[in-house]
């Protein structure tokens, strides 16, 4: 982008195209260069690096004017004058230059950053004791007036004038490095003003962009999972309501062999419902459009909630199902419905896989969650490794998993005992869809051992909104 | 980097990032001092009244190699203020390689982390991942109490890819390690690229040692690089992408 102000930051930061002109003011230039000529009497000329006088602090001393007056005067001045010019000095080491009066000029370099950006030229002057010169005469000077012209002449030894133009270079450097910062800072605010605009204006683009996409998406969402379920539920909705008619004996009667058929039907039909419920609720997980309406909960309610839920099945089997919790825990920022259907779901699990007379505990302690790694690992040694949330222990007594398959029961569709004569029932979806939820509060699922029989799954859930990996 | 091949002057621009007061001016401070008056200029600080960096710090370096190359570094500061989001993006355009200047408090560690996203979300913006740019941590900030451990460092700079540094800015300690450090790896990535050392006969671990020698650490290259105490000092070299 040349010409714009990041483009501009880099040259006048990282390359050479800072100029004197550009860092000083002409007119405070002329005004420290007269100061100078007024303090110490010789005259000051300022060059740019490319030859423009910037700042002229001289007056013609009257030896300099007698010369003018004759040809060949002015023509020897001239040689003096391209003379001064065409000297390089070094950075730090001014040049001395003699003149054809016998007066001297000292010129050094005006450098910034180790770059040269002009020239700065003292003189005539004349040395302490020096004569001026023979050659005057054949210059067709009258000679009768060389001595007091001569003695106008400012005197400065050339130690003198070396710390003159030292002391002038300093003085120069620090102008030059106050007119440098003070344009960075100019052109960094600008800079900067220009980049939050061209965010903002960014950012609300994307946002527009989104903004409609998600309409979009919306529509076409809710168009399809409307039409799946509405497709899906209507016939099964008769299957199950016209069974369950059969079964209550509304169409007449019918033999126990027959009842026991159309209860088969009406139970699988139940069964395949919640299969569609639940394959509506993955393919929302999945493609990210279920939300969550999370806030700060209160994680103990919504345990003991589901408790009572299940309380009369538990009964029912033999099973004893309790709730142990901490005091005083922290909330964690989760949508309570879904920590619901999680809980439910591990607990239903539990109590299906339990015997008579086994139990099923839900613990509720603090705990600390580990952070993940980053996806290539860089810059972890920068984050906390830890940070505290909530543990939910769904603890019982039944048959509990394998080893080898407690990864793979939360994968969707998998059943331990994969058996068509298997004991007990399920779609194989529910851990699967409890896995996600989990994922989708940024929370972890894991499965273990209970001693001496039984399985515990722990669902961590963290407490702070912010999440930073 | 900027070549200027008639010139024949090379400028590098190093970036210290880092979450607000972690020390970043105070390491540029710090490498001010311990360098030799021959080759560092002054350092511009354009800062709030209240002594907060406001744009950014900047401190030249010029180095002259004897076959006539001059090599001039720029180490920038950026502002490590929430907002000033933009200005850090505008600093940290082009550089060539960065310092993560991280406060070793246990109560900043959210904060040196939010910073770490920041410089990442920031890089992704020049189309740039940390896997392509030469990157140092240093944990500032050693002498306070209440700091992470040594041992805790240790244990996941070890997981971690970049070497990371300890520091104690505001004495000199581990400043001019942890500039040696990336100065290595971001010349030694920049060689890879550019083949400098062959363009200009020029000798890395000499400049190197130069370097750190006019900053006041004599003796072979090896002995500052061995400073960091985790990840590793490996170079990014462009078929690696």
């Amino acid at each position: 982008m040349p010409g714009s102000p990041t483009a501009l930051l880099d040259e006048l930061t990282l390359g050479r195209a800072v100029e004197l002109e550009s860092l000083v003011d002409r007119g405070a230039l002329r005004e420290m260069a007269e100061s100078a000529h007024q303090l110490f009497g010789a005259s000051l000329r300022i060059f740019s690096q490319a030859g423009g006088l910037l700042a002229d602090a001289s007056s013609q001393p009257r030896l300099y004017a007698l010369l003018d007056q004759g040809q060949a005067g002015r023509t020897a001045l001239s040689a003096v004058v391209s003379g001064v010019k065409s000297v390089e000095p070094e950075p730090e080491h001014p040049a001395e230059v003699g003149c054809v009066t016998g007066a001297r000029y000292l010129v050094a370099s005006i450098s910034y950053d180790s770059h040269a950006l002009g020239r700065l030229i003292l003189g005539p002057y004349r040395e302490p004791g020096a004569a001026p010169s023979g050659s005057l005469r054949e210059l067709g000077l009258d000679m009768a007036q060389v001595p007091g012209a001569w003695a106008e002449l400012p005197e400065l030894s050339d130690q003198e004038a070396h710390r003159v133009v030292r002391h002038l270079s300093a003085v120069l450097d620090l102008i030059l490095f106050s007119g440098h910062k003070a344009l960075l800072t100019s052109n960094m605010h600008l800079a900067s003003v220009q980049e939050s605009y061209r965010e903002l204006a960014d950012k609300n683009a994307k946002l527009q962009h989104a903004f409609d996409r998600l309409k979009e998406l919306d529509r076409l969402k809710s168009n399809f999972l409307g039409t799946v379920s509405h497709e899906l539920r209507t016939p099964l909705t008769s299957i199950i309501g016209y069974s369950e008619m059969l079964r209550e004996g509304i169409a007449g009667e019918i033999s126990a062999e027959q009842k026991e058929f159309v209860q088969t039907i009406h139970a699988k039909g139940e069964q395949l419902l919640e299969l569609i419920k639940g394959l509506l609720d993955l393919s929302k997980l999945e493609s990210g459009t279920m939300s969550l309406r999370k806030s700060e909960i209160d994680v103990v309610p919504v345990v003991q909630d589901v408790a009572q839920t299940l309380a009369p099945a538990a009964r029912k089997k033999g099973v004893e199902i309790r709730v142990v919790s901490e005091t005083g825990l922290p909330t964690v920022w989760a949508d309570a419905e879904r920590v619901r259907q999680v809980l439910l779901n591990l607990s239903e699990n539990a109590l299906k896989f339990t015997p008579t007379e086994g139990s099923v505990t839900l613990t509720v302690r603090a705990s600390m969650i580990e952070r993940r790694a980053d996806e290539d690992g860089r810059g972890l040694v920068l984050f906390s490794t830890k940070r505290p949330a909530i543990e939910i222990r769904v603890v019982d007594t039944g048959i509990g998993v394998p080893d080898g398959e407690k990864e793979k029961v939360f994968d969707a569709f998998y059943q331990v005992d994969g058996s068509a004569t298997r004991e007990h029932e399920g779609t194989g979806l529910g851990l699967s869809i409890v896995r996600r939820l989990v994922d989708a509060h940024d929370g972890t699922v894991r499965v273990e051992d209970n001693t001496p029989t039984g399985a515990v799954f722990v669902v961590t859930i963290p407490c702070r909104r912010t999440t930073i990996a | 980097m900027q070549l200027d091949f008639s010139a024949r002057e090379l400028t590098i621009k190093l970036v210290y990032y880092g979450p607000a007061l972690s020390g970043k001016t105070t390491n540029l401070h710090s490498l001010h001092r311990a360098a030799d008056q021959g080759i560092v200029g002054r350092l511009m600080t354009l800062e709030t009244r209240d002594d907060r960096t406001l744009f950014f710090d900047l401190l030249p370096f010029t180095f002259r190699d004897k076959g006539g190359l001059s090599v001039r570094l720029k180490v920038f500061t950026v502002p490590g203020q929430v907002i000033h989001a933009s200005t850090r993006r505008l600093v940290l355009q082009g550089a060539d390689g960065i310092a993560f200047i991280a406060d070793s408090q246990v109560a900043e560690t959210e904060n040196n982390a939010t910073a770490f996203v920041d410089l990442k979300e920031n890089l992704k913006t020049y189309g740039l991942t940390l896997k392509q740019i030469p990157l140092i941590i240093q944990f500032n900030k050693r002498d306070l109490a209440a700091v992470r451990s040594d041992e805790e460092i240790a244990a996941l700079a070890a997981q971690g890819r970049e070497p990371v540094y300890l520091a104690v800015a505001t004495r000199g300690d581990g400043v001019v390690e942890s500039f040696i450090g990336l100065l290595y790896l971001t010349w030694s990535a920049l060689d890879a690229e550019h083949d400098l050392n062959r363009k200009f006969g020029f000798d890395s671990t000499a400049f190197l040692e130069s370097v750190a020698k006019k900053l006041g650490h004599d003796g072979p290259l090896s002995d500052v690089l061995a400073a960091c105490v985790g990840g590793a000092l490996e170079v990014l070299r462009p078929e690696a992408e």
